[in-house]
């Protein structure tokens, strides 16, 4: 059956197919509409699954490897940045196996587009010794979904799918299974301390080595299976392209659009390999390039020197592939004389810059500019975390960025090393359940003095609005008593869309810092303006205009508040844009220095 | 057939909703279709690109020199992703006002804006209404009214008769236009 489907809803409508009943994930772009997806097939089709965010990436994986080993077909969701915190149940995972099946699914943003770095989760299985397969479209990504589970229960092994950005987040029409057979699979732990305890060493020692010789197992099935029947295929050029990944599409549109004579073999699973065969192809060809999104996974197993690729510098070594990038390879590697078919000039005059900014109404904005206008810029340092409210980048108000729940550890760091300055943490919900509780409770230990804002719109906005622990179980789990539980005040506010009230509170904060021997902790209940359930009502319906007599064109507020309608018009004056605005009404407080904001 | 589409504008215009709609075009029309839409850090009021790429592709990304056709939900967008037009083929449908500056494509333009702030169509149509002015005005658009029609339906069939209106709406102002 023919379905038009985005990459992330084919990896779902794959696991569905492949009867994987148990999932378990921490959002991440873009990752996150596999689980999402997930769950809406399996309310459609009325199937009996487990599919949850977990609190973060570690503990989904968790989840989702106790049903592996109980013999059921599982998988785990992240992002690339997300395999990092999962990584170290990974490492052991790996040396143990497991009794079903388990798909880990690491998406990978090459080209940062909305990432801190560009990793390459191919390196990961490498590091870890896991199969990796590699899909360049969103069929492909179905395809190896199902072949994913299979190979992970026939070798009882973890394996991993890597899609990139540009096959979750593509669109194509996919032929996939017209009909479920699916039922929920029955999970039986069975009793294995030798196994499934990991004490070192000496039971570590066996499996190390039974790792060892299943890896070699599946280059051989990498090689018969994947690679070997497509060898045929090749029709004897003097130069071969080696591809992985969504690297597959690039060349073979530039190689057929300008009639370049190369052969392209497309690796499937580009780790492990079988490179004695491998190499053994590369007799009959004066180069070998490899071209794969991002790092050197495939090149950096084999070695011959017929090979062009990124460690020989002819292939790019950072942000997104290209067909000029592709062009520019062949060159290099003197395949081709320079081509340029690819380049065309830009609009070279000024455009209105457009960086990602938080949404019109949004209450993150209101609490950064509190911050700055309160602990002033020059005697403080600003630490934030990942999420919506890190774009109060755009505002100045935060400093420092690192991972997921450093916000927090990091104020404690700066504490210590520059304890004249007031250092004030922000960071969101979702995060600070994600990986802020626990830097919380070192700082409360080490007697640790600073400002820690929690922003609190019970939802993780920026990765599409998915349910974080206190929406799902208000009663259970909360802030408050979360903080409460480390021994510190929590100090509250209830948001409301009057600027100066949330002012006064900062300054109570500032107010309690002067006499604290530990952190000051606080809990700003927010909404999310997109969260249909919890902005109904909290938003404003106040339509501001400028006073363009009084408007001194002083920069004050696109600089310190900096809210998306705000531009200047043709008179150099300020203007709201109706179309943006959310009529919230807060620029009508205090950021103006003329009050040239007024109500229409 | 080959053609690649460029929709371009700024968050909260709708540009993922027409890559949708022409995916299930070109299913309907039994054509090949892969696709891509930035998401994540394009919030509101930041910059948004998408491609379709229509027939026998393999790379969902468009590349400079490529695009048959730019759809700008906002003039300043089109001249941001101008280099991804094909130099003899590329043609430009915009949301821009008159005196917009002239660039070196066959370009169609509509000041949308200004008719919506006239409430002859509501603003969040917006996608819909250039979608329209793209039918009326590129005379080498893969798809027919009907087509688009099926597909707008397709995608949701609750707000379709809505859309399918200022579809019109679109086609008639441009042809009003031109």
């Amino acid at each position: 059956m023919k379905q038009i489907l985005m990459g992330n809803e084919a990896i779902a409508l794959g696991l569905i197919h492949s009867g994987v009943d148990m999932l378990s994930g921490y959002p991440g772009t873009p990752s996150s509409e596999i689980l999402g997806n997930f769950q809406k097939f399996r309310d459609k089709f009325k199937l009996e699954a487990y599919a949850q965010w977990a609190t973060n990436e570690k503990v989904g994986f968790e989840v989702a490897y106790a049903g592996a080993i109980s013999g059921k077909r599982t998988c785990a969701t992240m992002k690339q940045v997300g395999l990092n915190v999962a990584s170290d149940p990974l490492m052991s995972a790996s040396y143990i196996g497991l009794k079903g099946a388990m798909l880990l699914i690491s998406c990978d943003d090459p080209g940062f587009y909305s990432s801190q770095t560009e990793q390459d989760s191919r390196s990961f299985a490498k590091f870890a010794r896991i199969p990796v397969l590699d899909p360049s479209t969103p069929q492909e990504a179905y395809d190896m979904v199902k072949l994913g589970i299979e190979f992970s229960h026939q070798f009882e092994s973890i394996v991993m799918l890597r899609p990139v950005m540009r096959v979750s987040h593509a669109r194509e029409i996919c032929e996939v299974d017209d009909s479920l057979y699916v039922k929920a699979n029955q999970g039986n732990f069975e009793r294995n301390i030798p196994r499934w305890g990991a004490v070192p060493p000496a039971g570590r020692f066996r499996q190390g080595l039974e790792q060892i010789d299943r890896l070699e197992a599946i280059k051989l099935w990498n090689w018969e299976h994947l690679i070997e029947p497509k060898t045929h295929l090749l029709k004897g050029s003097r130069v071969l392209c080696l591809t992985s990944g969504t690297g597959d599409g690039y060349v073979k549109e530039a190689v057929s659009e300008l009639g370049i004579d190369a052969d392209i073999l497309k690796l499937d699973m580009p780790y492990p390999l079988p490179k004695e065969n491998l190499e053994a192809l590369f007799v009959k060809y004066d180069k070998v390039i490899v071209f794969e999104e991002s790092f050197p996974c495939i090149e950096e197993q084999l070695s011959s020197p017929k090979l062009y690729g990124k460690l020989t510098k002819h292939v790019h070594l950072i942000d997104e592939f290209s067909k000029d990038k592709v062009l520019s390879a062949f060159a290099k590697a003197g395949v081709i004389e320079p081509n340029h078919a690819y380049q065309s000039e830009k609009y070279n005059k000024e455009l209105p810059k457009r960086p990602p900014n938080m949404c019109p109404g949004c209450p993150h904005r209101d609490v950064h500019y509190a911050i700055t206008k309160t602990f002033k810029k020059k005697k403080s340092i600003y630490t934030s975390d990942i999420g919506c409210y890190t774009l109060g980048l755009n505002q100045a108000a935060i400093d420092t960025i690192l991972c997921m729940g450093a916000s927090i550890s990091m104020a404690s760091g700066f504490s210590i090393s520059d304890p004249d300055k007031t250092v004030v943490a922000t960071i969101g919900d979702s995060t600070f359940m994600h990986s802020g509780v626990a830097p919380l409770i070192n700082a409360v230990y080490q007697n640790h003095k600073f400002v820690l804002i929690i922003l609190d719109n019970s939802t993780t906005a920026m990765t599409g609005r998915q349910t974080t622990p206190e929406r799902t179980n208000p009663n259970q789990i909360d802030i408050k008593r979360i903080i409460e539980g480390c021994g510190v005040a929590c100090h509250e506010y209830v948001y409301e869309q009057d600027l100066n009230k949330t002012v006064d509170f900062m300054k109570s904060l500032q107010e309690a810092y002067k006499t604290a021997t530990a952190p000051v902790v606080a809990v700003v209940r927010e909404f999310c303006v997109l969260d249909k359930e919890n902005a109904v009502g909290r938003l404003g319906n106040v339509v501001v205009e400028v006073d363009e007599d009084k408007c001194v064109a002083c920069d004050s507020c696109i600089t310190n508040y900096k809210c998306p309608p705000m531009h200047y018009n043709d008179a150099g004056k300020m203007e709201i844009d109706p179309f943006l605005c959310a009529g919230c009404g807060s620029c009508l407080d205090v950021i103006c220095p003329t009050d040239a904001f007024v109500k229409k | 057939m080959k053609y690649q589409i460029v929709i371009a504008g700024i968050g909260g215009q709708g540009a993922v909703f027409l890559v949708k709609v022409l995916s299930i075009a070109s299913a309907l029309a039994n054509q090949k279709c892969l696709g891509t839409e930035n998401h994540g850090m394009s919030q509101r009021g930041g910059s948004v690109s998408c491609y379709v790429k229509i027939g026998d592709f393999y790379a969902p990304a468009i590349d400079e020199g490529q695009a048959d056709l730019l759809i700008a939900l906002e003039g300043n967008e089109a001249l941001r992703n101008i280099q991804y037009l094909s130099k003899d083929r590329g043609v430009i449908v915009m949301n821009a006002p008159k005196n917009f500056p002239k660039v070196d494509f066959e370009t169609h333009s509509i000041d949308a804006f200004k008719k919506a702030k006239a409430k002859e169509f509501p603003i969040d149509a917006l996608n819909v209404y250039m979608l329209g002015v793209t039918l009326a005005l590129d005379t080498h658009f893969p798809f027919t009214c009907k087509e688009i029609e099926e597909a707008i339906t397709a995608m949701n069939a609750k707000v379709a008769e809505k859309n399918i209106a200022v579809l019109h709406q679109g086609m008639n102002d441009a042809k009003a236009v031109k």
